[in-house]
């Protein structure tokens, strides 16, 4: 359908389009007109992706004077084949209605595992490995070697692109990561450089985070891209954590070991290639006193370098001359080493501000500030130099210079926190240094900073107000939607007591009482058999998971349960997890019913859906706090607390709030699915911890449910699972419309949006 | 000590109708049972009254007629009258829940003998087997056969609830009996399920494959909430799948099932059927009738090939194999075939012209007035042939057991009107 929103002629792919999504595109178009940045939250399964797609090309076609660009952020591979697929079905719709005015070129990036067609660098089996292998291959001077040298293997797709170099140009389209590696197979050339060149040009590109936050990669992927760009964080809930990831070091002995030992191979190469190459090292001397700035005549795919500090900082100065010999700065490093190696011999757990340990590193291993800024810079300069390819074997080393350039250049923000000992574990020693980055807007403020407009957006943004302040930024539209719906098909209930009238809870003091494992045993067992195929719970951690399962399969309430359904349980290991997982849904489909035990912030929680019959129940036990004893978590907070105003208890709430919303969120992905969400502790009756909830489950919690005991949940659960069987109304005859066509809209434009909505 | 339970039942009844009628005196059990609060609900002003359901019930009828002239659309279509169903009904552990009253097994066993009767009535031709799931494994009750009473008498014989629930086993087992029906017969299986989980031996997709091969058409009820994999089977054999929310509406579902439902159209080929009118035995004539191996004196019927005495039509002769029918048999099954178009509402009869109004003041079936209570005009519906006006109970009447319409059958053959009032 076609349609008008103020002067924006939207093309949208489908005959009928949900009130929500009309509104999300009403904001997201005035934010764009503002050029300002936006936080907007749209529950899942409301078609978010294609209402925001769709709105932001319209933009373009409107506006192409100045055609705006479009970096869509994902965070799973996954996620991003989805966002290609329902691009390339709203660009088909715009081509045949528009013709070729709307051709646009739609790319998909991501690391060389997934874009390789090489079956010879894919035998590797890691990411890192496989980055290696294509660098042993196309490295500038392995390519240099002569071509009859049998030891030299180059890889054919690369050659042939650089062999076509101007030539090798996509078609404008929309291009999946497969339809990549298809095009790449067809003509022979190399997808993932063809497509890290087609970044410049494309009018859309989908990426993983990584490649617009950490600096590392961010450097290197997209520091060409124009002012006029539109960016978007999808899912991004957890925006702030991996921002604070991006940033974040830790140093553990066998970092230390393994960078020693890269050290003493960098030196054998050093002595290499001084007495076969001096000329080399001499030019790369030159080269550093003349300033890095100069480094931009490397060839492209030597690149890969990049600086973990923002670029322009750096640029300014020059190398200091006591690195700029290769032996020397093997030397600073050997003393960074030791030094770090002392600190963390340590028997306590010591908490430090970067300038506190930047002096006494100093003072103590003679190592300047401002060396430590260009450590990483440096190593890398002088691993071209020395024509290393398999930089996943330098992994340590390049972990310690990350390290130090991020020490040397922040002062606020961070803190370098020493642990002996893992807190749970206190009679095992594994010592850790750790550099944690406390301010989530270090690592997204150049986004804000160079790109016209930021849209931050998921199911889950709630409280929507913490985010700017979180992030620090001026969001000029900030709203939350709610879910327009033809039949309550989602059931949330507070559950506060056990079938004993006792109340439930995983605060710390009640946990381990016996009869709070029993009521929630006794609650997991009357509810597998009363709900259909998947049930999905979720603990606080690992640990209090272990135990619990521990007790109820001591009492045996684990085996009533499996009278009715098979059990499984999400373990760290990620193989075994994705195993549970599959058998887990198997046994969904065949009828056999299964639970499936898993954690909040685990793997499982943040990117898997339980949505159908794989997920008809969440059950929650307790309030998912982080683990407040933990070092770094208490200087973030001793840091928001200060820098931001925000107090340690509003986060902690907020935290474990999103992280519960996030799990019970995962149960219903669209509006003809149901499913039910149970919280089940006492504390999320409280008024402050429930308001934190987002606004769609909020609409749905009624007062009734607030405060109920296991036999009561049980009766919702009934009445509602025979409601939710029975045939599924899709457009909504009650009241609210829930569709809206072409038609509706025309009206809805003459009598004003507001009214016609609500 | 009965004081205190009993005291805990009201506290808990007040939170949910969850209680069991344990230690309920009996002049109490007699409401509880009957949960007459339930038929009550509060208006704008706060007053309690009954709550009138003929609208809805209407409004849930119309939906089903829809359905089944939307299934009917077009042209003539063509409708399997020689029905062979098995009923499954799962009596395992989940069966001896209490959410229906008294339980769900006695509610299943109870309308399922209802379905029974009015099934025979409306598929003379038709013949039914009874299956049970106990204890993971399938029981064949009955084998397939024509006389309501012998499938009442298994069923009714022993209900106990017990063990795991199979579907494969179920399903693999009516497919044993129901591969060997001729051709020309519908092959249907209908399943009472009441637990929320299958323990199967092998690969349940499999057997619904197989099935789906065979072209069973098989349906399900569910009694607690819906299962993927019930409605999977139902999507891939083409049956229909429902959850019955109380009592009445598990009723509503199963009769259902009653009217014979469209043919799957590859299978539907025109097929010549040899059948026997058996004569009715004289009064007072002796015979060993060949069913139930017993001398039965008059009451019965004589097959015509082979003078063998059966008890009851329609069935198949034991010793010769011949379908044996009479003929209001066949005459009862025909009008599956010439449904009524589905009457069109009525919007509200002010909205009419005058013209209309004269016409329309009384339905036309049952000559009741059509304005309803406070003079303003009740909800009716109208032929789209005769444009005749009719109230809803008519309306239903008409459907679902005249099958002829009194408007349309007086216009074009004035005589039968006199038929009519019969």
């Amino acid at each position: 359908m076609i349609f008008k929103i103020e002067d924006v002629e939207v093309y949208f792919p489908y005959d009928n389009i949900y009130p929500e999504q009309y509104e999300y595109m009403v904001e997201l178009k005035r934010a764009l007109d503002a050029k300002g940045h936006c936080l907007l939250e749209m529950p899942t399964g409301t078609g978010k992706t294609i209402a925001l797609l769709s709105l932001i090309t319209s933009y373009r076609l409107a506006h192409l004077e100045s055609p705006i660009k479009l970096i869509y952020c994902t965070r799973t591979v996954h996620e991003m084949e989805k966002t290609l697929a329902e691009l390339k079905l709203l660009h088909d719709y715009q081509v045949r209605h528009m013709g070729e005015r709307a051709r646009i070129l739609a790319i998909g990036l991501s690391s060389r595992k997934n874009l390789c067609v090489n079956t010879k660098v894919l035998a590797a089996e890691n990411r890192d490995s496989v980055d290696a292998a294509c660098r042993k291959r196309t490295a500038s001077w392995v390519r240099a070697l002569p071509a009859d040298n049998p030891n030299v293997e180059l890889c054919d797709f690369f050659e042939k692109y650089e062999k076509d170099a101007e030539r090798a140009l996509l078609p404008p389209g929309v291009y999946t990561l497969e339809d990549l590696r298809a095009f790449g197979k067809k003509h022979g050339w190399c997808p993932y450089f063809l497509a890290r060149h087609m970044v410049q040009l494309a009018n859309i590109i989908v990426y993983s985070y990584q490649y617009l936050l950490d600096p590392k990669v961010a450097g290197i992927i997209s520091k060409e891209m124009q002012k006029e760009t539109v960016v978007v964080f999808d899912e991004a809930h957890n925006i702030d954590n991996v921002c604070i990831e991006a940033l974040s070091v830790s140093v553990r002995r066998v970092t230390l070991e393994g960078a020693n030992r890269n050290l003493n191979k960098i030196r054998q190469e050093i002595d290499r290639f001084k007495a076969t190459d001096a000329g080399r090292l001499r030019a790369e001397y030159t080269r550093l006193v003349e300033g890095l700035a100069l480094r931009g005549d490397l060839s492209g795919t030597d690149q890969w370098l990049a600086n973990p500090a923002l670029p322009h900082d750096i640029l300014k100065e020059a190398v200091p001359g006591n690195i700029r010999r290769a032996e020397h700065f093997v030397h600073v490093l050997r003393r960074l080493l030791q030094y770090l190696g002392g600190r963390l011999d340590t028997e306590n757990v010591e908490k430090e501000s970067p300038v506190s340990f930047v002096s006494s590193l100093n003072s103590q291993a003679g190592i300047e500030q401002k060396i430590l800024k260009f450590c990483y810079d440096r190593l890398h300069s002088l691993m071209l130099t020395l024509e290393i390819t398999d930089t996943d074997e330098f992994l340590p080393i390049q972990t310690v210079c990350d390290f130090a350039t991020l020490v040397g250049t922040y002062a606020r923000g961070f803190s370098i926190i020493i642990e002996p000992y893992d807190e749970r574990m206190p009679h095992i020693p594994d010592p850790i240094l750790q550099l944690s980055c406390h301010d989530a807007s270090l690592a997204i403020k150049p986004v804000f900073d160079r790109f016209q407009s930021v849209v931050i957006t998921s199911g889950t943004l709630s409280p929507i107000d913490l985010y700017p302040r979180l992030l620090s930024f001026n969001p000029v539209v900030s709203r939350s939607f709610k879910m327009s719906m033809t039949r309550d098909c989602i059931c949330p209930m507070v559950l506060t007591r056990g079938s004993d009238q006792l109340p439930v809870s995983t605060k710390f003091d009640m946990r381990s009482d016996p009869g709070v494992v029993r009521n929630y045993g006794k609650l997991l067992v009357e509810m597998v058999s009363i709900v259909p195929d998947g049930v999905v719970c979720f603990f606080v951690s690992y640990s209090y998971m272990d135990g619990i399962i521990a007790t109820w399969n001591e009492t045996g309430i684990l085996k009533e349960i499996m009278q009715q359904k098979l059990v499984f349980i999400e373990t760290q290991d990620v193989v075994e997890t994705t195993l549970a997982l599959d058998n887990y849904r198997r046994a969904c489909d065949c009828g056999r019913g299964a639970v499936f035990f898993s954690v909040a912030r685990g793997k499982v929680a943040e990117g898997i859906d339980f949505d159908r019959h794989y997920g008809r129940l969440v059950v929650m036990f307790g309030v998912p706090f982080q683990y407040t004893l933990s070092k770094i978590l208490l200087a973030r907070l001793e840091y928001l607390r200060d820098t931001f105003q925000i107090k340690e208890g509003d986060f902690l709430t907020f935290d474990a709030l999103r992280q519960a919303a996030q799990c019970v969120g995962r149960v219903i992905r669209s509006k003809a699915d149901y499913g039910m969400m149970i919280f089940a502790d006492k504390r999320y009756s409280r008024h402050d911890k429930r308001s934190k909830l987002p606004g769609w489950i909020l609409s749905h919690l009624r007062d009734a449910h607030l405060n109920l005991s296991t036999d009561m949940a049980i009766h919702i659960a009934r009445e509602f699972l025979r409601k939710m069987a029975q045939p599924y109304d899709k457009a909504g005859t009650l009241g609210s419309k829930t569709l809206l066509t072409q038609e509706d809209l025309e009206k809805m434009a003459e009598t004003g949006v507001q009214d016609m909505v609500y | 000590m009965s004081n205190q339970k009993k005291r805990l039942n009201g506290g808990e009844r007040e939170d949910e109708d969850e209680d069991d009628a344990e230690g309920i005196g009996e002049w109490e059990r007699a409401y509880v049972d009957d949960r007459s609060w339930e038929a009550l609900q509060e208006d704008e002003s706060g007053l309690l009254r009954p709550i009138d359901n003929s609208a809805i019930y209407h409004a849930q009828y119309r939906r089903r007629l829809r359905m089944l002239s939307a299934a009917a659309a077009g042209t003539r279509i063509q409708k399997g009258l020689i029905r062979y169903l098995y009923i499954v009904i799962d009596f395992s552990r989940a069966a001896a829940e209490m959410d229906f009253r008294p339980s769900r097994m006695a509610v299943m066993a109870k309308h399922v003998e209802a379905f029974i009767r009015e099934f025979f009535d409306q598929n003379p031709l038709s013949q039914i087997g009874l299956v049970s799931i106990k204890n993971g494994v399938a029981h064949t009750l009955t084998d397939l056969g024509g006389s309501p009473e012998t499938h009442i008498k298994a069923l009714m014989g022993k209900l106990e609830a017990l063990g795991d629930s199979s579907l494969q086993n179920a399903l693999e087992l009516v497919h044993e009996h129901l591969n060997q029906v001729p051709s020309y017969g519908h092959r249907e299986v209908l399943i009472l399920y009441s637990a929320l989980c299958t323990c199967d031996p092998g690969d349940i997709m499999e057997t619904i494959q197989k099935c789906k091969k065979s072209k069973l058409r098989c349906s399900v009820i569910g009694l607690s909430a819906e299962m993927f994999i019930c409605k999977h089977l139902c999507q891939e054999t083409g049956g229909l799948y429902s959850v019955a929310v109380d009592e009445v509406h598990l009723k509503d579902l199963l009769l259902e099932h009653a009217p014979p439902p469209p043919a799957i159209a590859e299978f539907a080929i025109a097929n010549l059927i040899k059948m026997g009118f058996p004569q009715r035995a004289a009064e007072g004539s002796m015979a060993i009738c060949s069913c139930h191996k017993e001398v039965k004196i008059g009451a019965g019927y004589m097959c015509p090939r082979c003078k063998a005495r059966v008890c009851d039509l329609p069935t198949e002769c034991t010793i010769c194999g011949l379908t044996l029918v009479s003929s209001p048999h066949l005459a009862r099954s025909y009008h599956h075939l010439f449904p009524i178009a589905p009457f069109d509402e009525v919007p509200a009869l002010s909205s009419l012209n005058d013209n209309r109004r004269k016409l329309g003041k009384n339905c036309f079936g049952c000559q009741q007035s059509l304005i309803g209570t406070g003079n303003k005009p009740g909800p009716c519906v109208t032929c789209r042939k005769c444009k005749h006006y009719f109230c809803l109970d008519c309306d239903i009447y008409i459907h679902e057991s005249l099958h002829n319409c009194p408007g349309c059958e007086s216009i074009h053959r004035p005589k039968s009107v006199s038929l009519m009032e019969e």
